[in-house]
């Protein structure tokens, strides 16, 4: 071989090998196109394998304090409630008593349990299991933090003050039939208990202690050995389950330290459902596929962005000088553009709230607040109107929140848009803690929350929120009417009546503007490819006895 | 040495106790804004049978002084009380959390040694060379970088950037869980690089400046009269004069990095003890500040006092023996 | 122990770590002497040293670089208003276009723009206030506590001078950031409450250091021949002790001012400082977190800023102790 001829076959070598390289780096992101996955249709679901999901540490696990979505999260696998919900239409289903009633003006409600239901232990779930659970719950020396839950039950603000050790209101009737008086007509009660922590509890468990690492519960799903915090929850399916028999072997809760680890652990293909950081979303959607009803995953079909039943919202205290006056709030919330925030902040994936109810509960309606519009023009009027022509007069308000939240972003919008009707506004950012007082001792003028159902119904969006007494109520907003109102829509047994009601109700209460609804949450999750009808509902539950994964 | 051990252990005392008293005094109602109780409902009003409770039970309604004392009398018991919120023994709790930190906290300290003596050593050994300018600068330059944005730029370069160019290749971890594909330890190499930046710098310049006034001294000067050659009097007789304040700079190092890399934790999401107090800040939740806060001061103290004892034993020129005051 | 351990000031504290500045060495501290250390540096006497020091100074390369750089910034964060504005955009208007967010770096937008669609660049520049600022006041208030409680213990001793140094220690034990975060969370998160808890922080390392000058001033004859005629202690103390015990207060004061715009940053990094939507270098890192991957050069150019400006305090403070010190010169 010339010695020519070997340059030419080194510099070939060399070239070939570049273009491999840049081959290879050119084709790498290609490969991670949306799967092609066969229909898997004809195959009908499998059993077997574990689903990996990811929580951040829970607070608690036992329903005693299941108030955070972590924590619930396992809870609703371990336990059931008296009812469920469908995890989209969030229409209510048998879960532990396969009926219920209520007698004509909705005081006493009969739930009739599933005969023949076990818990963990072996043992069947009687209608004493509730009552002990509910008690447990209801007496403070258990410390728990969510009692509310059970306010309407008769006998609860005795066992509250400490002068009953018992729900006077509970009576296990006998084994399967739980009778419930409450103080007041409800007729929405029946959603109440469908709450994660009003499931049956063993007290033989309890008693055993370690019941709060370990819980023992009537659920699909059984733990196997206790938390081991900041690191996992395991458990694995209940063999002896009343209900449908899941798919799924077991769930590897895996508890990670925060959002943008799982979402590392997810792209590793370690985590099977995740939350997606913003700034992430479209380029999810591409790699993954978006889910076609939001709430379904399948493969190639992955990313879930269906509304949540949350609303986020601007407070204004209707106590305040400024503020008291129905006009200027108007004007107000009128100058904010919510789908600029949705879209500048969120990459759309939050909804702009026209109305406080979401979208999901049941009764929704649209643009229910007239004032929750995008409308400078009026803004500006109104602003006249009330004496302040151009902001001219207008005092600089306080735009008040939370820090270390991202809440930012969202104030400095609404700033911005304040000052194109004239108004000044600063930004006053403070901690959670300094924040709630503020609240609590109605010093702020304009602050921020968020309010998540825990039922899904529309009295939640609007009882606790707008009734005068309701300790909720931090606009601080007053109408005597509205009071009536709510509390006339809470005795109206008839459903579609009741909601009537409450529709009516929403729109009134959004006449006066008394706060700014901004925005519903959506969902902003992602699972894995081989992930089959996994169902992330609108309360933001995951319905782990339906799913199934690709073997 | 005895008598020296139990005055420095009577030493800490004051300081321990000043330490938990600025940590009551700034959790004093009126002090510190937010009220603990309330935090555990968050924005919803929370029943007041259960704010009794646990008014009661953390001894909310003594008067501070009182509540001092009942904490100081647990506190020697070995009870660090509970958490407010989550109803966990604190103990509990950083038991949890610690070996996180320790691993964490050694894989710091491997760092700053292997890198800050190699550095350190080159640089003095080469005096007024390239590779000394260049090391004094660079430690310079690492006491100058804020650590989370340090942790940051890996992150985007050995987590993402590198992975693109070599088509998933060549990268790292980022954080404490991420990837099964990498071996355990793997997952510690940013992070612990990250948290040992500055420290590895003050290795390296203490290793300089010492190994520099040890070649100077007068024992050296009579070793390389005698014959033996500069690598043999260097590394026989100035590296380890110079290696034992360098050991203790460690040491000490260790008990500080446990304290609180807050920064590097936040960044890499790694679930340490500083995040956890931290965050514990933020929620009201004293039992968990408090505990943390002594757990630390406390460890880091004791790690004084080991140093310190080890370097009077190594170094039979230090003598602690009564005040020189 | 003998006493020149405890004058030593600690390496961390002029620049505070992530770990905190945890000066806990008061008696564990066998350090050797650092090139930043500062006990060497006292007993400095004569009135020409300061022409000395200045040509020694010049000499200095770096730290020549250092102070053109901080004048640098300083002559641009003043003069912003008349030309950031105008060329790239305001720091704080927000620009909710489509397409106005995220922009990577470009001619208009050299640094991009960030999720509200404000320029980075400008948000830079006008971030040099907020940290400059911080970080003159919150030493300023180092100095007084600090020089105020180390007169007393120095000149006093005894009693006063336990009392102060125990108060160090008790200081020095505590977690710094943590200690910083929890006094914040009593103060509020705020630009004023960042630089005072930044600022009560600092001060036992500054009474340290000037305890110890005047330890070794104190005896000096000079000063016992002023308390010989009578001269009033605060006389003797402004007269004849401060002036000689000033200059490592000066080395330590400009490294410390580098090491309070670290803990700024940090501060605001972790939502416990400057609050937005002022622009300031850590809280624009910490926009940034979860940007990182998307928006690379949200992330790049604060931290450039933090780096350089701090790096360009240390160097003046390298360079400034090597010309104020006496050792030097021999």
């Amino acid at each position: 071989m010339s010695k020519r001829l070997r340059k030419y076959m080194a510099l070939l070598l060399v070239f070939g090998l570049a273009f491999s390289v840049m081959g290879l780096a050119g084709c790498a992101p290609e490969e991670e196109e949306p799967p092609d996955v066969e229909e898997p249709v004809d195959e009908g679901p499998v059993e077997g394998g574990t689903f990996v999901y990811y929580i951040t540490e829970p607070a608690y696990i036992d329903p005693l304090n299941l108030f955070e979505s972590e924590g619930t999260q396992v809870g609703q696998a371990v336990f059931d409630s008296l009812v469920a919900f469908d995890p989209i239409t969030s229409e209510i289903m048998p879960a532990a008593a396969e009926s219920w009633e209520p007698n004509e003006d909705a005081t006493v409600w009969t739930f009739n349990l599933v005969q023949g239901a076990k818990f963990h232990n072996g043992r069947e779930v009687t209608a004493s299991d509730f009552k002990y659970a509910w008690e447990r719950i209801c007496n403070p020396e258990n410390e728990s933090e969510i009692p509310y839950h059970l306010a309407a039950v008769l006998g609860y603000d005795e066992m509250q003050d400490g002068t009953a050790t018992e729900l006077e209101g509970v009576v296990a009737v006998d084994d399967y039939t739980l009778e419930v008086t409450l103080q007041y007509p409800w007729a929405d009660f029946q959603y109440v208990v469908g709450h994660a922590a009003l499931a049956p509890i063993p007290a033989e468990e309890v008693e055993a202690g370690d019941f709060g690492e370990m819980p023992i519960g009537n659920g699909a799903f059984k733990m196997t050995e206790p938390w081991a915090h900041d690191q996992y929850i395991n458990v694995e399916r209940f063999e002896d389950y009343y209900g449908d028999r899941p798919y799924i072997d077991g769930i590897e809760f895996k508890i990670l330290a925060d959002m943008d680890t799982a979402f590392l652990e997810f792209q590793a293909g370690n985590v099977d459902f995740t939350q997606i950081p913003t700034g992430q979303i479209q380029t999810m959607i591409d790699e993954y596929g978006e889910s076609p009803d939001g709430y379904t995953a399948n493969p190639g079909q992955q990313v879930l962005l269906g509304t949540e039943l949350a609303v986020y919202y601007l407070l204004m205290n209707n106590e305040d000088e400024v503020l008291q006056d129905p006009i200027v709030r108007r004007a107000l919330s009128l100058a904010v553009d919510r789908q600029a925030i949705c879209t500048t902040v969120f990459e759309d994936t939050r909804e702009p709230a026209y109305g406080i109810v979401p979208d999901g509960i049941f009764g929704f309606q649209d643009d229910a607040w007239e004032y929750s519009r995008y409308d400078v023009e009026q803004a500006k009027e109104l602003l006249a109107e009330a004496g302040y022509p151009d902001g001219e007069g207008f005092p600089t308000i306080t735009l008040e929140y939370n820090t270390g939240a991202g809440h930012e972003d969202i104030l400095q919008l609404v700033q911005n848009d304040f000052q194109e009707i004239g108004v000044e506004a600063e930004l006053a950012g403070m901690e959670w803690a300094q924040y709630l007082d503020m609240l609590t001792e109605r010093t702020y003028q304009i602050g921020r929350l968020g309010w998540i159902s825990s039922y899904p119904i529309m009295d939640y969006f609007l009882y606790p929120l707008f009734h005068s007494e309701s300790e909720d109520n931090y606009a601080f907003y007053v109408n005597l009417e509205v009071d009536e109102m709510l509390e006339e829509a809470r005795v109206t047994v008839d459903d579609d009546e009741r909601i009537e009601l409450y529709r009516d109700i929403e729109r009134k209460i959004g006449d006066d503007a008394p706060m700014m609804p901004l925005m519903f949450y959506r969902h902003s999750h992602v699972a894995s490819d081989r992930v089959m009808d996994g169902v992330y509902s609108a309360s933001g539950l995951f319905d782990f006895n339906r799913v199934w994964l690709l073997q | 040495m005895l008598k020296y051990t139990v005055r420095r252990i009577f030493q800490m005392i004051p300081v321990f106790i000043g330490v938990t008293l600025i940590l009551f005094i700034l959790r004093a109602p009126g002090v510190l804004p937010g009220d603990p109780v309330r935090m555990i409902t968050g924005e919803r009003a929370i029943p007041d049978a259960l704010r009794e409770q646990i008014v009661k039970k953390h001894a909310l309604d003594q008067p501070l002084h009182r509540q001092y004392v009942i904490y100081i009398g647990n506190l020697l018991q070995g009870d660090l009380g509970e958490s407010y919120q989550r109803g966990r023994p604190v103990l509990d709790i950083f038991a949890d959390k610690f070996p996180n930190t320790l691993r964490l906290a050694f894989a710091g300290i491997i760092v700053e040694i292997i890198i800050g003596l190699t550095a350190g050593i080159i640089s003095a050994v080469r005096q007024y060379s390239f590779l000394d300018v260049l090391v004094t600068l660079s430690t310079s330059i690492l006491v100058s970088v804020p650590v989370f944005w340090l942790g940051m730029l890996f992150q985007i370069f050995f987590g993402i950037k590198l992975k693109e160019w070599t088509g998933g290749a060549v990268h790292l971890p980022i954080s404490q869980m991420s990837s099964a594909e990498f071996p355990d330890w793997a997952h510690l190499i940013l992070p612990a690089i990250t948290l040992a930046s500055v420290s590895t710098a003050y290795v390296a310049r203490i290793m300089r400046s010492q190994m520099l006034e040890a070649m100077g001294q007068d024992y050296i000067r009579t070793a390389l009269a005698k014959g033996l050659t500069r690598r043999a009097v260097t590394f026989r007789h100035g590296l380890k004069n110079a290696l034992i304040p360098v050991v203790t700079f460690v040491g000490i190092d260790f008990g500080v990095m446990m304290g609180g890399a807050i920064l590097t934790e936040t960044v890499f999401s790694w679930p340490g003890v500083g995040r956890e107090i931290f965050l514990a800040v933020g929620q009201r939740d004293w039992p968990i500040v408090m505990g943390g806060v002594i757990i630390i001061v406390f460890l880091v103290m004791i790690i004084n006092l080991i140093v310190d004892l080890s370097y009077a034993l190594l170094d039979p020129r230090i003598r602690y023996g009564g005040d020189a005051e | 122990m003998t006493d020149h351990r405890e004058e030593r000031p600690n390496p961390r504290s002029g620049v505070p770590t992530d770990v905190g500045g945890h000066e806990t060495r008061d008696e564990a501290t066998t350090l050797p002497v650092l090139p930043g250390d500062l006990h060497a540096v006292t007993g400095l006497s004569s009135r020409t040293l300061w022409g000395d020091a200045w040509r020694r100074l010049r000499r200095n390369k770096l730290a020549i670089i250092g102070l053109i750089w901080i004048v640098a910034v300083v002559l641009m964060t003043v003069s912003a208003d008349l030309w950031v504005a105008p060329l790239f955009g305001d720091p704080l208007t927000v620009d909710t276009t489509p397409g106005a967010s995220l922009q990577s770096p470009s001619l208009e937008h050299p640094f991009g723009t960030d999720k509200l669609g404000r320029d980075v660049f400008a948000r830079v520049v006008y971030g040099a206030r907020v940290s400059l600022t911080v970080g003159v006041l919150a030493v300023s208030i180092s100095l007084a506590i600090g020089l105020m409680l180390g007169a007393l213990s120095g000149y006093y001793g005894r009693f006063v001078d336990t009392l102060v140094m125990r108060s160090a220690d008790v200081f020095f034990a505590f977690p710094y950031i943590l200690f910083a975060i929890a006094l914040i969370a009593v103060l509020g998160p705020s630009y004023r409450n960042v630089f005072i808890a930044i600022g009560i922080l600092g001060w036992p390392s500054i009474a340290r250091v000037f305890r110890s000058s005047i330890l070794s001033v104190k005896e000096n004859e000079y000063v016992d021949a002023a308390r010989a005629m009578g001269a009033s202690d605060f006389r003797i103390m402004f007269r004849h002790i401060m002036p000689n015990a000033i200059a490592p207060i000066i080395v330590y004061g400009t490294m410390s001012i580098g090491g309070a715009i670290i803990t700024e940053a940090a501060l605001s990094f972790l939502g416990m400082g400057v609050q937005p939507p002022t622009p300031s270098w850590g809280l624009m890192l910490s926009d940034a977190k979860s940007l990182m991957f998307r928006a690379p050069w949200l992330t790049i150019w604060p931290g450039f800023a933090i780096l350089t400006t701090v790096l360009a305090f240390v160097l003046m403070g390298d360079g400034l102790r090597d010309a104020l010190d006496v050792k030097m010169k021999e």
